[in-house]
């Protein structure tokens, strides 16, 4: 398994800039998650790796290789890539086991039962199945087949594009789980392209946003959630609410009193007016405690969850937070409600 | 931080963190690699298609401006221009009529039978159309004349437009008619609004194609007695008058390139927009009610007149006619005659077929101005009647090779296999759309090189499409008339022309066992075609 290192990566369609500037950089072993909304580049990022677009501009490396740069181009059936297309897009002519085998050496595709194709069905759970042809299959099953086809090449690198959009939600989730399996115990590099932050984040080691043609922030889903590059990348992963508040040494002073400042913060001083990121669930709800007084504006009922619109009393101007509770609390829009909220918080300089 | 005009690739400021302006991609575009085989033989293809129009343009030269314009313009011409013009005008717009209307109550109703109409009406396709008029003017002497094409043309090619109107009513999104319905829009203004808008780009290159085939159509009207562009230039061509035949020629095909050129104008216009990812919803049928009978007993009169009549009058003659010992005539065996055609037949179908692959995936995989230019030119082909590529053929032979090569298997075979280009590249097209281009994608990143993916995926998938292209081209090769007759090889026959033979010579009992071989060769691959390009678009099984 090798690393894979993109540097400066330019690319437009026509007169149109896709990507403009992209630094990333994927250590071996690790599963790095892009996450961008629809129509951000992702897929033309990914594609490029695979080799199947060239690049305007940049430098793409698998391993010590350059596969497209200013020397040369490395075209994709020659850079040992495992490509896992969104709808899986098996050959429909073959059956599962050929499909396995089609990146085989031509000896030993006739060599009849491939061990290594059947082991590889093994893997992804579809063992005995390789007679079967893919309109035979599930949805789910079609997907892992996808990527049993793609490991058997032995790839330097895997990449997936939105491999799991196409499953139903229940599906997801465990297809999902046996793919981050599979691959942490075959030790594979791969780098997923996704526009869905829960699957980001909860399926990679590693989640590189990619905004306005560029790489925004890569870093561990945590770090990513909790310390974003900037206020923009805070809204554009998760629901977020920013304040205003005051540095005053290790204490911000916010609408929701003095909550203490995250030790990671580094781009500010002791002192001064900061943009405060104060996740929903990092505040707490309830009719009786102390806190702020507040009304409930709104409530999306998620069933496991659910999300409120609550307007602080003391700050009848500013825009209602967001506040998230558990399912089990019932606080229909008008409830009168306290807040507290809990630190440490991150923030960053006031624009 | 100053936007230095960056001329070097990846010679950005190193300190990328604070995201900038989108700034260009510096300096000029790396080329991606171009498809370099794929490209030249296409271009190849093109050279071959634009041999006979070059050669028409040479001879044209040849016989130099005064002597064509003399041939140009006296009376003959015109009164041909008004004769071949007239009846395509006629004759297409009652093709359009007849087939847009049969497709719409095949599609859209509940006829009873739909099923087994869908059939009957596109079969007098495979009919050839000088079999038709056989039909209708061995029986009956009015079937005459501009009445008597008019009738007789209508009748064999209203498919042409069926076909395509039909295809696309099925494709149609029934979702627009629904909402025009709810914005309170009638029934009968929702049928011209949006359900004629929906087969609008399919009626018109129906007709299209209408046009087409009734400006190269020669074996109808020479029976029928109708004179226009193509008999003329065929009579001249047969009495060995190169200079009119080409001025001539000169005028047909830009007469037909006229057609071409309108159509592509009113094409540009014209999106279809759908939404939904799934596969087209079937409408819910209109039902017909009591005028169900009226509908039924039209499309028994259609099927009729354009299938029964034809046949019903080959039989005729082979039961009532003069034996054939009191008609005289040489004697030559069907089964000769039918293996010669499908020889000939056969290995057009595959040339043209091997011709259009190249063609075909570059139109459908890569982008770029050559591919456009490449593809389009092969289009010229379209407004080349078969007799002046057959004329052109004949003359190069006889300038060039001084006669070598003129009446041979071989430059029937190619004749053939450049006029029927364009059948064999839209049934070519449409098996490759079948093989998506992620499919490729996925077996080149698994280490195929691109010939191994065309043979281990593209063709395979393509398999059934690129047989019904070979069908397509057969079907038209065993019934094709005017170039065969030009440039048959010595000494042998096929169906068509054996038939011609005979039916030139009154002889029609003779006659009638080759036509009617011809229609049960013809409309065998015709029902298999019509099923395979009914089956809508998938990718699975």
């Amino acid at each position: 398994m090798r690393q894979v290192a993109v540097t400066g990566l330019y690319k437009a369609f026509g007169a149109h800039p896709v990507l403009t500037g992209v630094d990333l950089e994927v250590p071996a072993g690790s599963l790095t998650a892009i996450l961008g909304p629809s129509g951000s580049g992702k897929t033309t990022l990914l594609r490029l790796m695979a080799g199947f677009e060239r690049a305007d501009a940049g430098i793409i490396a698998i391993g010590d290789a350059t596969v497209d740069g200013p020397g040369g181009y490395v075209t994709p059936e020659r850079r040992r890539i495992g490509y896992v297309p969104q709808e899986g897009s098996l050959f429909p002519h073959l059956t599962v086991a050929a499909n396995v085998g089609f990146g085989l050496p031509a000896r030993q595709r006739r060599g009849g039962k491939s061990g290594k194709g059947d082991a590889l069905l093994e893997t992804v759970g579809l063992g005995g199945l390789g007679r079967r042809y893919p309109h035979q299959l599930s949805g789910g099953q079609q997907q892992r087949v996808a990527l049993a086809r793609a490991l058997a090449i032995e790839p330097a690198v895997v990449l997936l594009d939105e491999p799991f959009a196409s499953l139903d939600a229940h599906l997801r989730a465990s297809v999902r789980a046996d793919v981050q399996e599979i691959f942490r115990r075959a030790g594979t590099t791969a780098v997923l392209v996704t526009h869905d932050q829960d699957e980001a984040l909860s399926t990679a080691g590693r989640v590189a946003a990619l905004r306005d043609g560029k790489i925004a922030q890569c870093a561990p889903p945590e770090d990513l959630y909790r310390r974003p590059a900037d206020p923009g990348l805070a809204r554009f992963i998760g629901d977020a609410n920013l304040l205003d508040g005051v540095l005053d040494g290790g204490v911000v002073k916010t609408l929701l009193g003095c909550l203490p400042l995250d030790p990671a913060v580094t781009s500010l001083g002791t002192a001064g007016q900061v943009t405060v990121l104060i996740r929903p669930e990092q505040i707490d709800i309830g009719p009786n405690e102390s806190g702020i007084p507040a009304r409930v504006m709104s409530c999306r009922y998620h069933g496991h969850d659910a999300v409120l619109d609550v307007q602080p009393g003391n700050a009848a101007a500013a825009p209602p937070l967001v506040v998230r509770v558990t399912g089990a609390r019932h606080l229909p829009a008008g409830s009168a409600v306290t807040l507290r909220a809990r630190g440490p918080v991150f923030a960053w300089p006031a624009d | 931080m100053t936007a230095a005009p960056a001329t070097q690739p990846g010679h950005q400021e190193p300190g990328h963190q604070e995201p900038r302006h989108q700034e260009p991609g510096p300096g000029p575009r790396r080329k991606a690699p171009r498809p370099l085989a794929l490209l030249t033989a296409a271009a190849v293809v093109a050279a071959i298609l634009a041999l006979p129009l070059v050669f028409l343009l040479i001879e044209a030269s040849g016989a130099g401006a005064a002597e064509l314009a003399s041939l140009i313009f006296r009376p003959l011409t015109w009164s041909l221009l008004r004769n071949t013009v007239r009846l395509t005008v006629v004759v297409t717009a009652a093709c359009a009529v007849v087939g847009t209307a049969a497709a719409w109550c095949v599609e859209r109703t509940d006829l009873p039978g739909r099923r087994v109409w869908a059939v009957l009406v596109v079969v007098p396709l495979a009919i050839p159309d000088f079999v038709v008029s056989f039909g209708w003017h061995s029986l009956w002497t009015w079937a005459h004349g501009f009445r008597g094409a008019v009738i007789v043309m209508t009748l064999a090619v209203y498919p042409l437009v069926y076909l395509p109107v039909a295809a696309s009513l099925r494709m149609a999104d029934p979702g627009q008619e629904e909402v025009a319905r709810s914005l309170g829009v009638s029934s009968v203004r929702t049928f011209v609004r949006i359900t004629l808008g929906q087969a609008r780009g399919a009626i018109l290159g129906g007709c299209l194609l209408v046009a087409l085939v009734l400006l190269a159509e020669y074996g109808a009207f020479e029976i029928l007695g109708y004179q226009t562009f193509t008999t003329e230039i065929f009579t001249e061509f047969s009495g060995y008058s190169f200079a009119a035949s080409c001025a001539l020629s000169l005028v047909l095909v830009l007469l037909s390139l006229l057609v071409l050129a309108g159509d592509g104008l009113i094409s540009i216009r014209g999106h279809q927009a759908r939404t939904s990812r799934t596969g087209p919803r079937v409408s819910p049928p209109r039902r017909l009610g009591w005028r169900r009978w009226p509908v039924l007993a039209l499309f028994a009169a259609l099927v009729l007149l354009a299938l029964g009549i034809p046949v019903a009058s080959a039989l005729y003659w082979m039961a009532y006619g003069l034996p054939p010992a009191l008609s005289g005539g040489a004697n030559v065996s069907l089964l000769d005659a039918a293996g010669h055609t499908a020889l000939y037949g056969g290995s057009a179908a595959a040339a043209a077929t091997v011709l259009a692959l190249p063609v075909a995936l570059l139109a459908i995989r890569h982008r770029g101005r050559m591919r456009l230019v490449l593809e389009r030119s092969t289009y010229l082909v379209l407004g080349m009647p078969g007799v002046v590529v057959a004329f052109a053929l004949s003359y190069f032979t006889e300038r060039y090779l001084a006669g070598f090569g003129y009446g041979t298997a071989p430059l029937l075979v190619a004749c053939y296999a450049i006029m029927f280009f364009p059948l064999a590249l839209v049934g070519v097209k449409a098996s490759l759309a079948r093989a998506p281009a992620s499919l490729d994608e996925v077996a080149r990143s698994l280490g195929q090189r691109r010939l191994a993916v065309l043979m281990r995926v593209t063709v395979r998938l393509a398999a059934p499409g690129l047989a019904a292209a070979f069908c397509l081209v057969f079907l038209s090769a065993v019934t094709e008339l005017t170039a065969t007759l030009l440039l048959i090889p010595t000494g042998t026959q096929t169906l068509a022309t054996q038939f011609w033979a005979y039916e030139s010579n009154l002889s029609y009992s003779q006659a009638a066992p080759f036509a009617l071989v011809m229609i049960v060769v013809a409309a065998v691959p015709s029902y298999v075609l019509g099923r395979f390009f009914q089956r809508p678009g998938q990718t699975g099984g």
